[in-house]
């Protein structure tokens, strides 16, 4: 009897080691919020180790899932389909905002196009529109750069600019917020899109539809492309997540993002 | 027919490569050693009846996403078997088209083509047990069937439902094989969610089996068959226990001068689970799985009552699944025929398996 209730120790002990670490996985836009904020919770809890992937959103969402991880990173709200098979699975997703973003328009710093229309997004992105000179530009081709599919990034986008519809097939997917930028700094013709927090002075931002991304326009929606970026759990956040996700949310938390470019909640 | 199907294949991942579509290149394998022994009713000692190692299942899946909205499957199962001369069979198993936002349904796909079959837990079964859904292990319908399908999701991960047409001989019948069998089956399914953890289900197919009238001379055929078909289904999952509970129903109708052959079917399966990997590290379960099938209403030499329990674990690893169950039959005396009787279809069947598979989107 003494050997079992020791084995059921050392199997009680073990699981409850395994529980100090935090595991969050998804968005690469939320990516950078989620490092910066899980190593100043680490400074503040030495006791605790936070565990930060990236994947995309939908990679995120799967783990919660999947058990595989605490916390879903996601850029976007999550889909129905998501949410069946997560209940279905005993996972009860619930969102947590931690920031605002605005996904900002991107140009060329040559470029001198100050504004553009959704609309104009839309025919840019699906191909009617070729060429800056269009626009009232110089006379370039335009060079198409997005996320890719599997983006949480892109799925705001396809919803809110392209109603969605399907992007130009010679347009560049790419893989993350920091290869659309680089790409657009180093292609003069070329439009993305990022999250705020990954624009740097190698592209020039375009207002949408008049409206410049920034901290007030993006944190009351009047900028077209705002949005939220979330943290998902498995139900109502307890313990050690819960206290990590207070964290974001207080003003230490919101401090980060708003150092990580994006915009706080408060 | 082999050469065909690949040489479809082939020409279908070469189109897709050249037009630079997204495409999916998957794979998955199933390697198992069977043993099966029983009772000798003459001697009574134990007997081995089968021992052997096989690729049960060697399925290779191409997908291609034609457009944002229309995307194509086409699998094939390459399988160990003697009934050609070279010891490998080549079945095709999907080959389907996929449209969303088709109708103005939010969350809805439909389906035509070789496709699932959405009846009960044989359209999501995860062989995390080694043995087919309890619809395809009694014959109720196959895993996969021609016809056409509208599926998707209730609003807010409230559930999800499936209605289909389909040619009701599943995929391994077409043409002059289907037996005249010019009716369709019909099919719904639908399952839902009141709470995380808790899934609630119900499935009804309506099917037929031959013509009621031979074509020959208009007499009535005694092989006809109108089958009604349900299914009941209540899982639970909370942490590392997962317990699903399935009732299964076939009522079998034949032509009225045959009325005397018509019987009812039914069956409860219970499959429990519970997972180590919380409390070991390892990804390893512990799996049970009991049936009791009940086809004794039958009046022929078919009659049986199955009783049959399996206990079995498996282990995930990477790509990899390792699996070993223990199987043991029992028929009813009394209630089976006489072909079932003294214990001579009892068995005990041990199996083991290694699954692998892999994934790769090419473009």
């Amino acid at each position: 009897m003494r050997k079992y209730l020791f084995i059921l120790m050392v199997l009680v002990s073990a699981s409850l080691l395994r529980a100090e670490t935090i595991t969050c996985s998804g968005s690469t836009t939320v990516l950078p919020i989620a490092q910066a904020a899980a190593e100043a919770f680490m400074d503040k809890y030495p006791h605790l180790n936070v565990s930060v992937r990236g994947g995309g959103s939908g990679v995120g969402i799967a783990a919660l899932q999947n058990g595989t991880a605490q916390i879903a990173n996601s850029s976007r709200p999550i889909k129905n389909k998501e949410l069946v098979q997560a209940r279905s699975k005993g996972v009860q997703p619930t969102a947590y905002a931690i920031a605002y973003d605005g996904i900002a328009m991107v140009v060329h710093p040559s470029n001198k196009i100050d504004n553009i229309s959704l609309q104009q997004i839309l025919d840019i992105y699906t191909g009617k529109i070729n060429n800056w000179r269009q626009l009232g530009g110089s006379d370039q081709s335009i060079v198409v750069i997005s996320r890719d599919v599997a983006s949480g990034t892109f799925e705001v986008f396809n919803e809110k600019a392209l109603n969605g519809a399907k992007v130009e097939a010679s347009a560049q997917m790419l893989a993350s917020n920091n290869a659309v930028i680089s790409a657009v700094s180093t292609t003069p013709g070329a439009i993305g899109y990022a999250g705020l927090g990954y624009v740097n002075d190698n592209v020039r931002v375009v207002k949408v539809e008049g409206i410049r991304p920034s901290k007030a326009t993006v944190a009351d929606f009047s900028y077209p492309l705002a949005r939220k970026l979330y943290m998902y759990t498995n139900g109502k956040a307890t313990g050690n997540v819960a206290a990590f996700l207070g964290f974001i949310q207080g003003e230490s938390g919101q401090k980060i993002v708003e150092e990580c470019g994006f915009i706080s909640l408060q | 027919m082999r050469k065909l199907i690949v040489s479809v294949s082939v020409l279908l991942l070469l189109c897709s490569m050249l037009q630079g579509v997204e495409t999916k290149l998957s794979g998955e394998f199933w390697s198992r050693w069977s043993m099966e022994y029983a009772q000798n009713p003459a001697t009574g000692e134990d007997e081995v009846l089968k021992n052997f190692l096989a690729l049960e299942r060697g399925y290779l899946g191409l997908e291609t996403k034609i457009s944002d909205d229309i995307k194509s499957r086409f699998t094939v199962d390459i399988f160990s078997t003697d009934s050609v001369s070279n010891g490998a069979g080549l079945k095709l198993k999907y080959a389907y088209l996929d449209f969303n936002n088709l109708l103005p349904v939010t969350d809805m796909t439909l389906t035509a083509g070789l496709q699932k079959v959405y009846f009960g837990t044989l359209y999501d079964w995860d062989y995390s047990l080694i043995g087919k859904a309890p619809a395809d292990e009694y014959k109720l319908t196959s895993s996969a069937d021609y016809g056409i399908s509208a599926h998707g999701y209730l609003p807010k991960g409230w559930g999800e439902y499936a209605l289909g047409l389909y040619n009701g001989e599943g995929y391994k019948k077409y043409g002059s094989n289907l037996k005249d069998n010019t009716q369709f089956a019909y099919l719904a399914n639908i399952r839902m969610i009141p709470f995380a953890g808790l899934t609630l289900g119900g499935s009804v197919l309506l099917n037929s089996v031959e013509r009621e009238n031979l074509l020959s001379d208009d007499s009535v055929n005694p092989k006809y068959q109108d089958q009604l078909m349900l299914d009941g289904l209540a899982h639970y999952i909370n942490g590392p226990i997962d317990i699903c509970l399935e009732y299964l129903s076939k009522k079998v109708d034949h032509a009225s001068s045959y009325s005397a052959d018509d019987y009812q079917a039914w069956g409860i399966m219970i499959f429990p689970k519970l997972s180590l990997k919380n409390i070991l590290g390892p990804d390893l379960s512990l799996l049970a799985r009991y049936d009791i099938w009940d086809e004794s209403d039958r009046d022929d030499n078919g009659k049986y009552l199955l009783n049959a329990i399996t206990a079995g674990l498996q282990y995930d690893f990477s790509a990899l699944s390792l699996q070993l169950n223990g199987t043991k039959k029992s028929y009813d005396e009394d209630n089976s025929a006489p072909a079932y009787a003294d214990n001579q279809k009892d068995a005990v069947e041990i199996m083991a398996q290694v699954k692998w598979h892999f994934s790769n989107t090419i473009n």
